[in-house]
């Protein structure tokens, strides 16, 4: 209020952003007189992230490409949207060891001030030891255990991205199986070498791919088991399951259906002729939202604590909370 | 994180004890930029913000500059707005599309137009114009009288397979109005002919320029009335019949096919049936058809719900079984399973009066709706309260989509609304097209009252007709 605006030049920006970028011109002109396609989407996202957008800071010669080969506006956003994130989270995750590097040297030079050493009849092999116990586990159940059958035969249906939620998810489910009691036999059935599932499970694994203990097939389930005990587990089937039994071979369509095709995988068990179920959600849960088809690292979970128990309550714990809002009180 | 914008420029030091106290210093200048658009600030004000910026920092960021420039185009400060584009230009070379399109609206609506056709030719350069940055150009082209290069903007839009907004068409016809000139005419006609390949229907606005350019042509004495269209079809001011909704020969059989490969097969015939039950029923279809009317069963058996599935059935069937018209009921199998809504009884004396099918318990029963009604022939209409949206989405290109919903108008039956009283009682289908027509010289233009969209299964009552005198 004290100022009056005479005082101000206020054009004067203007001149201080002409006269900042005299040197970069000379050397920037002759240089991008000729640019490449690439060279110019990847100027155009540059301008994009310096407009605010949520673009990445870095991004490589390959989702370049795949950048420009989005079909639609829409489909380029996202795609700059899943790169932005994924980029955010790696950067917050390696902040964080860092961070928890530099604390655990602090720890290590306090501990060594105090130099206190330990007495212990176990020589500290945990993670090593757990492992050789668990695969021991696994391998019983190679020979004796009740096989879960995952049928890698949805591909065609399924988006790059899709195919690597679905690998991702049964890393998860392996895991989960090796870590139980009493761990199915798994068998990947429909198992193309060479396929997108292949090569999503080799960036998973590297070398341990060779030595999972699983059945890797490119039979089909109904070549490889009587076709009376299998059992397509699909969340469109009119079936609904009562009991865990023991006796049935179980299966489990591996894929992501992010745009919820319905009766996709109903229509695989059709054609072939086999028993479907769906699991009981409505009778025991109280549905809140969400579609009723679950990830495959749960549907793992829920089966593992059926066979176990036996109890549904238990297993349907399993089922993410925010789908419903609780359980039946009189099932 | 809200923040009044000052009155008057201030100076640099104002600027910083503003962002000291300021909870977030970091955002300062573009928390403060969003509310000078928002409360529309005196440009001075940003200035003397920019200014601050560059003298302490020597650059100035390239939102803050785009911020600035939304100020300025809100404003119309086209000197301004060219002065930001100079700048911007020297220091960024390119630019992205935010910026280009508040250029491309600031300065299309200024007397420096042609500027925003020169910008939208730069924009081509590295990516696909918007539709709104076309329409910018279209308007200001027109406005200026210059239909010529106006409709060329416009053709090119449209071979970029962009759809052009409801608002640039219609400024078409405000700023032809009182134009001469036939091939200025064709090129609006065309317009109307779009709009009606693509089954769009105007709102109460558009018709109205519509209506008032046709009555502006000089020595053609055109007239035009606002009506509503009864059944029969008649248009009660010209006593014109309008087009009717069948299909010729080959969009018939088209559709047909269409239905068969997209919406019965899809990507895999067992998602809605099976191939032997498919077969089961093609058998079944071919030895009794043409039907008259097919019935989806179990859609009309739920339409009063206080009453038993099976005598909402029956009371349907035998509302529609007069004049001897051939009834085709499609149901599940477990209709025939005696239960409380579904006596067997009933059901036996109900077959006595139309041809039965029953599909497994886990089929679709729509597709084959869609399968009898059309292998039956163009006579043939069904019955089902079901709007078929999914079906429609399973057609793979926009054309067949457009004639599958010209078929549902004029071939579905629908209850009437007075389902509140005691007799089932139907509404019979459209036996006209509802979708702008001419014939030369006449126009039937049908418009949507409101202008927010309607329904696609809906269609308007309301119509336009405009003839020559």
């Amino acid at each position: 209020s004290c100022s009056p605006s005479e005082k101000l030049d206020l054009d004067a920006w203007k001149k201080v952003v002409k006269s900042g970028l005299q040197e970069e011109v000379s050397e920037t002109v002759s240089e991008h007189k000729e640019l490449s396609t690439l060279a110019a989407a990847r100027k155009v996202l540059e301008m994009w992230r310096l407009a605010g957008r949520s673009v990445p800071e870095n991004i490589s010669e390959e989702q370049l490409k795949t950048f420009m080969e989005c079909p639609s506006k829409s489909a380029k956003k996202k795609y700059l949207k899943f790169l932005y994130l994924k980029e955010l989270y790696k950067k917050n995750d390696k902040r964080k060891v860092d961070e928890k590097r530099e604390r655990r040297l602090e720890a290590q030079e306090r501990a060594s001030e105090t130099d206190e050493t330990k007495r212990n009849s176990f020589v500290c092999l945990w993670a090593n030891s757990m492992d050789r116990a668990y695969s021991w586990r696994v391998a019983q159940s190679m020979i004796f255990g009740q096989p879960l059958v995952f049928d890698m035969s949805y591909e065609k249906d399924m988006t790059v991205r899709e195919v690597a939620n679905t690998v991702r998810q049964i890393v998860l489910s392996e895991g989960s199986n090796r870590r139980s009691v009493d761990p199915f036999h798994i068998h990947f059935c429909n198992f193309k070498d060479n396929s997108l599932y292949h090569k999503e499970f080799i960036k998973h694994y590297r070398e341990a791919w060779g030595k999972l203990l699983i059945t890797v097939t490119d039979q089909c389930y109904t070549d490889v088991f009587p076709k009376d005990k299998l059992v397509y587990l699909t969340a469109d089937s009119p079936k609904v399951m009562k009991t865990f039994d023991h006796d049935k071979i179980y299966i489990v369509g591996s894929m992501v259906d992010k745009s919820i095709k319905t009766g996709v995988s109903l229509a695989r068990a059709k054609r072939l002729g086999l028993e479907t179920a769906a699991l009981p959600l409505d009778k025991y849960l109280l549905w809140n939202a969400g579609a009723k088809n679950l990830t495959l690292d749960q549907m793992m979970h829920i089966l593992l604590t059926l066979k176990d128990t036996g109890d549904w309550k238990k297993a349907l714990e399993f089922v993410p909370k925010r789908k419903y809002c609780g359980f039946v009180s009189k099932p | 994180a809200n923040i009044q914008p000052p009155e008057k420029p201030l100076q640099a030091e104002e600027w910083n004890r503003l962002r000291e106290s300021f909870q977030s210093p970091g955002i300062f200048e573009e928390v403060m930029f969003n509310s000078m658009v928002r409360c529309n600030s005196p440009i001075d004000v940003a200035k003397s913000l920019l200014t601050h910026v560059a003298k302490s920092n020597g650059d100035i960021a390239y939102n803050l500059l785009v911020k600035y420039l939304a100020l300025c185009v809100q404003q119309g400060q086209t000197s301004e707005i060219r002065d930001v584009y100079d700048v911007m230009k020297n220091r960024f070379k390119i630019l992205e599309s935010g910026a280009y399109n508040l250029f491309i609206r600031g300065l299309s609506n200024s007397d420096q137009w042609r500027m925003a056709l020169t910008l939208l030719e730069e924009v081509k350069k590295i990516m696909i114009p918007s539709r709104t940055n076309y329409e910018s150009c279209i308007k200001a082209a027109s406005r200026h009288q210059e239909m010529n290069l106006a409709f060329e903007l416009y053709r090119e839009m449209l071979a970029k397979d962009l759809v052009p907004t409801l608002d640039v068409l219609q400024a078409f016809f405000d700023f032809s109005r009182g134009m001469k000139g036939a091939e200025l005419q064709k090129e609006l006609f065309g317009i109307l002919l779009y709009l009606r390949e693509n089954r769009i229907y105007p709102h109460k606005t558009f018709m109205q320029s519509i209506k008032l350019w046709f009555e502006s042509i000089p020595g053609e004495n055109w007239r035009g009335h606002l009506t509503s269209i009864k059944g029969s079809g008649q248009c009660p001011v010209c006593n014109h019949q309008l087009e009717d909704s069948d299909l010729t020969e080959e969009e018939y059989n088209n559709l047909r096919e269409r239905i068969i490969s997209d919406v019965i097969h899809g990507t895999d015939t067992f998602r809605k049936t099976s191939p032997q039950e498919f077969e089961a029923f093609q058998r079944f279809v071919e030895n009794r058809f043409p039907f008259d009317i097919v019935i989806d069963g179990l859609n009309v058996s739920h339409i009063k719900p206080r009453k038993m599935h099976c005598e909402n059935l029956f009371d349907a069937v035998n509302c529609l079984a007069k004049d001897n018209a051939r009834l085709l009921v499609l149901g599940r199998k477990h209709m025939l399973i005696n239960s409380s809504n579904w006596k067997r009884e009933i059901m036996k004396e109900m077959q006595n009066k139309a041809d039965f099918f029953f599909a497994d318990n886990i089929s679709e029963d729509d597709a084959f709706l869609l399968y009898a009604t059309l292998r039956s022939g163009k006579h043939c209409k069904f019955v089902t309260r079901d709007f078929l949206r999914d079906h429609k989405a399973c057609l793979s290109d926009s054309l067949t989509r457009h004639l599958f919903r010209k078929w549902q108008h004029g071939h579905q039956i629908a209850f009437s609304p007075s389902v509140e009283g005691k007799r089932i009682s139907f509404s019979p289908a459209l036996c006209y097209d509802c979708v702008i027509q001419t014939t030369g010289d006449t126009w039937h233009i049908p418009y949507k009252d409101t202008f927010e969209e309607k329904y696609s299964y809906e269609v308007p009552r309301k119509w336009l007709c405009i003839q020559q005198k």
